[in-house]
């Protein structure tokens, strides 16, 4: 508990910077600006509070995910359109007049808020913590929206925030806060769905295209193709669909139209118009460049979570003359403990990696260490769920024993009296069904 | 009923057709993303069946034709006014416009030359201009685009396909000609994509037709359809003998056992007999398949006991026990997809148009970019128009100049 407000440092900075940069971005309408964004984290604090207590955390952890989801999504639509409008005329002027109104800027403030005090619902969720750490983090984001409304007037008038560089900075912050929470994370499911997509799509072209399969193809340009089913398509590919927003908008930056000066007949004063326009161009190109600090930073707390996974070391099990493996369920490990329990069968030179855990509605189930879609790199425990080392998603363990998508591949077993009861040749060709070609045997735990 | 017309024109001919689409069809995709892991073949699926869908994604190729159209348009309206030739509403076409007051073009057109524009005098106009347009790569890319899209739409809606052995001596189905297959054949390929060469030899069906050869790629045609080669594998037919199958079980069985090593099984229906078949690695090192030597382990298993196993080569038997296993015959063969697909060609053709486009845009752009001016002395008073495909802000700075000096009644000179 005392790690809690360490904890919860990351989360407050983020809130304070959205402040600033929607202060400065609706500078016209501050108090609006302000008082929508505390309205809005109160209530995004208290509904996310509410969908926990009403509902089951998946439910609350899914609603959240999506809001951030749609959030990123925006920040596309966004990025596309500034691209468009600075490359080229003829792109219509949509929402202009609207996004200087404010209402505008109270509902753009809002949502922040309401965003970011869901996501610190969702974190003090997961800590365990009550009512008054959720009403204790309220009141520190309210008086750090009051420092952040006292700070941005003296900020000086360098600190320039364009429409679309404001959308890349709260987005890119509501990211970061998400990748701190392991079920919020976007950036290991999109790498997920990235890599399935790359290996449907080429699939598809090959078939669309009439291109002949492996068999005919010369083995290294094979290897080539290859490379494009491999995990790093799907960490490269997501990384692509991360920043490509925020370095179009700072594309459409840099490519915006000068203003016209043909009309001015002295060199001098056109030049200075233009060097005045060149240099504010420059400054808005600093909130963008922040931002992509900022998704890098929600990239890497990805990648290498701040989170210890239960991963114990497999425990090496023989079958019995009639080719059946026998696991106490209080022997060497307490199967009914909740935790995780891996083990390792081998035998003629082959072998299975397989897990036996209670579920959360007491029943004992037994099933592969590995999924049928990734590589067998194998699970780890954490809070509530199991999560695939391999494409880092969250299975919740409650639905571990049911099979499909990431899902460890239940093995049939019969729970007796004296333990778990599995059939080792069953358990062997499930398991080599599952991995085939991919098999890599992890015999220690991570 | 005109208005309506030139308003359709204006969204067809925008730039924000093909992102407001493909966006459209992105949260169709993130949406099936929610409920299927197959994602992609479920979204090519619902293009293919929906209608709205089909029409939305039409707005892809009309869109791109359109702005070729329209772009085009615009290219020979602004060659028009830069030949001298009076155009409505030239500064559209142009990026800056402005008007100055009527001066003498003399000077202007002698320091345009020095700088290394060529001019175009008429008797109230001035046209100077740098640099190649590219105007040809970006009707190319349109062109590309419109292909693209064309033929992805085209596939989506209207690709009909089904799978079929190609048999050594047994004729193509009957709506790809019928022809009898005379001979395929498997050798390696010395290209630098493809390692094996496959070559599938058919006899005209009809008096007055061809000999006709099928490859692999660029896939081979017959009456509209592409033959698109998928596996290799033996056509057999399989005799079995057991105790209690006193008059024994024959059947001719597709057997997809290539490449060597690779195990099918023949179920032998009625009976819980199974033939498990597998075309064994050659001793020789050359393709089985190629030379036509084939030895194959065959298996009996009755339900789940093996009561039989053995190597034997075409016309051979393994038998034991009262069992026997034989394949009198076998044959190569192809298993194929015939496919009706009018889509690909287009799509063909768009990878092609890409590359030339890319080819003729980047030289340009990169050292000689198109840079036009234009002055139309009317009624007193000087349009001057301008605009750059590169190299924008010399070339602005040069045209600010340039009326600066026309102002100045041609006191001073332009930058170098």
């Amino acid at each position: 508990m005392l790690s809690l407000p360490y904890k919860m440092i990351p989360f407050l900075l983020s809130w304070g910077a959205m402040l600033l940069v929607l202060l400065r971005r609706f500078s016209a309408h501050r108090r609006t600006a302000i008082a929508a964004g505390i309205v809005g984290y109160a209530c995004g604090e208290a509904g996310a509070w509410l969908l926990f207590h009403l509902y089951s955390a998946e439910v609350a952890v899914g609603v959240m995910k999506s809001a951030v989801g749609v959030g990123f999504l925006l920040l596309w639509s966004a990025a596309v359109i500034a691209i468009y409008r600075s490359t080229g005329r003829g792109f219509p002027s949509w929402g202009e007049s609207v996004g200087r109104t404010k209402v505008f800027a109270g509902g753009i403030a809002l949502a922040a808020g309401v965003l970011m005090g869901g996501i610190v619902a969702c974190r003090l969720a997961g800590t365990g913590s009550g009512t008054i750490a959720c009403f204790v983090a309220a009141l520190a984001a309210v008086v750090l929206a009051g420092a952040a409304f006292v700070v941005e007037e003296k900020l000086p008038d360098l600190f320039t925030v364009s429409p679309a560089g404001a959308m890349a900075a709260l987005v890119s912050l509501l990211l970061f806060t998400s990748s701190s929470i392991i079920r919020l994370d976007l950036f290991a499911p999109l790498s997920m769905k990235v890599m399935k997509f790359a290996h449907d799509f080429v699939h598809q072209f090959f078939e669309s295209m009439l291109i002949p399969d492996h068999l005919f193809i010369r083995s290294y340009l094979w290897g080539y193709i290859g490379l494009l089913f491999g995990k790093g398509v799907g960490f490269w590919g997501a990384l692509a669909i991360w920043f490509i927003p925020v370095l179009l908008i700072l594309l459409s930056v840099n490519l915006e139209r000068l203003p016209p000066v043909a009309h001015i007949r002295q060199g001098a004063k056109r030049r200075k118009m233009v060097a005045a326009a060149i240099e504010n161009r420059r400054l808005r190109l600093v909130v963008p460049a922040l931002s992509c600090v900022v998704f890098s930073l929600a990239v890497y707390r990805s990648t290498f979570p701040a989170v210890e996974y239960w991963d114990p070391k497999p425990v090496p099990v023989t079958a019995a003359a009639n080719g059946e493996i026998v696991i106490p369920k209080k022997g060497e490990v307490d199967l009914e403990d909740g935790k995780l329990h891996k083990f390792l069968y081998r035998q003629n030179g082959n072998q299975a990696r397989f897990m036996a855990v209670m579920t959360p509605e007491g029943k004992l189930t037994v099933v592969l260490d590995a999924c049928a879609i990734c590589k067998p790199d194998g699970y780890g425990q954490a809070e509530g769920s199991v999560v695939c080392y391999y494409c880092k998603t969250l299975i919740p363990m409650d639905t571990v024993g049911k099979p499909g998508g990431c899902n460890p591949v239940p093995v049939p077993f019969t729970e007796k009296e004296d333990g778990v009861h599995l059939d080792a040749v069953a358990l062997v060709n499930t398991w080599t069904t599952t991995v085939q070609s991919t098999t890599r045997v992890k015999e220690e735990g991570k | 009923m005109r208005r309506l017309l030139l308003r359709l024109w204006g969204v067809m001919t925008s730039r924000a057709v093909p992102p407001v689409v493909i966006g459209i069809f992105l949260l169709v995709y993130i949406g099936i993303a929610f409920f299927t892991e197959e994602t992609l073949v479920t979204l090519i699926g619902l293009t293919s069946k929906s209608v709205v869908l089909a029409l939305l994604f039409a707005l892809l190729p009309i869109s791109s034709a359109c702005r070729l159209v329209a772009e085009a348009v615009s290219y020979l309206k602004r060659r028009r006014a830069m030949a001298g030739t009076a155009v409505p509403d030239a500064a559209e076409l142009f990026d800056e416009a402005v008007e100055v007051p009527a001066a003498s073009l003399t000077i202007a057109e002698q320091s345009l030359v020095g700088l290394g524009y060529t001019t175009r005098r008429t008797e109230d106009t001035l046209a100077s201009w740098r640099g190649f347009s590219n105007f040809p790569a970006r009707m190319v890319y349109l062109a590309a685009t419109f292909c693209l899209f064309a033929g992805i739409l085209i596939s989506l809606t209207s690709r009909l396909s089904y799978r079929s052995p190609i048999v050594e001596g047994d004729p193509l189905p009957a709506d790809v000609g019928g022809g009898v297959v005379e001979r395929i054949s498997l050798q390696p390929s010395s290209g630098m994509i493809l390692s094996k060469a496959l070559t599938m030899e058919v006899a005209p069906a009809n008096p007055g037709e061809a000999h006709r050869s099928l490859g692999i790629y660029p896939p081979s045609m017959l009456r509209g359809m592409f033959v698109y080669p998928r596996y290799l594998g033996v056509g057999a037919a399989v005799r079995i003998a057991a105790p209690d199958l006193p008059d024994g079980f024959g059947k001719n069985s597709i057997l997809n056992v290539y490449p060597p090593g690779k195990e099918d099984a023949v179920e032998i229906p009625g009976s819980p007999y199974r033939v498990m078949v597998t075309l064994l690695e050659p001793e020789d090192g050359v393709d089985p398949f190629s030379s036509g030597r084939m030895i194959f382990s065959v298996k009996l298993v009755k339900g789940k006991d093996l009561v039989l196993a053995g190597k034997m080569a075409t016309g051979g038997a393994v038998s034991r026990g009262g069992y026997q296993i034989s394949f009198p015959e076998t044959r190569r063969l192809v298993i194929s997809d015939f496919i009706r697909d009018y889509g690909v060609p287009l799509i063909w053709t768009a990878s092609v148009l890409f590359i030339v486009a890319a080819a003729l845009w980047l030289p340009v752009r990169l050292l000689l970019p198109r840079r036009e001016m234009l002055f139309i002395d009317h009624a007193g008073t000087l349009l001057a128009l301008s605009r750059a495909e590169g190299r924008g802000r010399g070339h602005g700075s040069i045209f600010h100049e340039a009326l600066d000096l026309l102002e100045a009644g041609g006191q001073g000179k332009l930058p170098e």
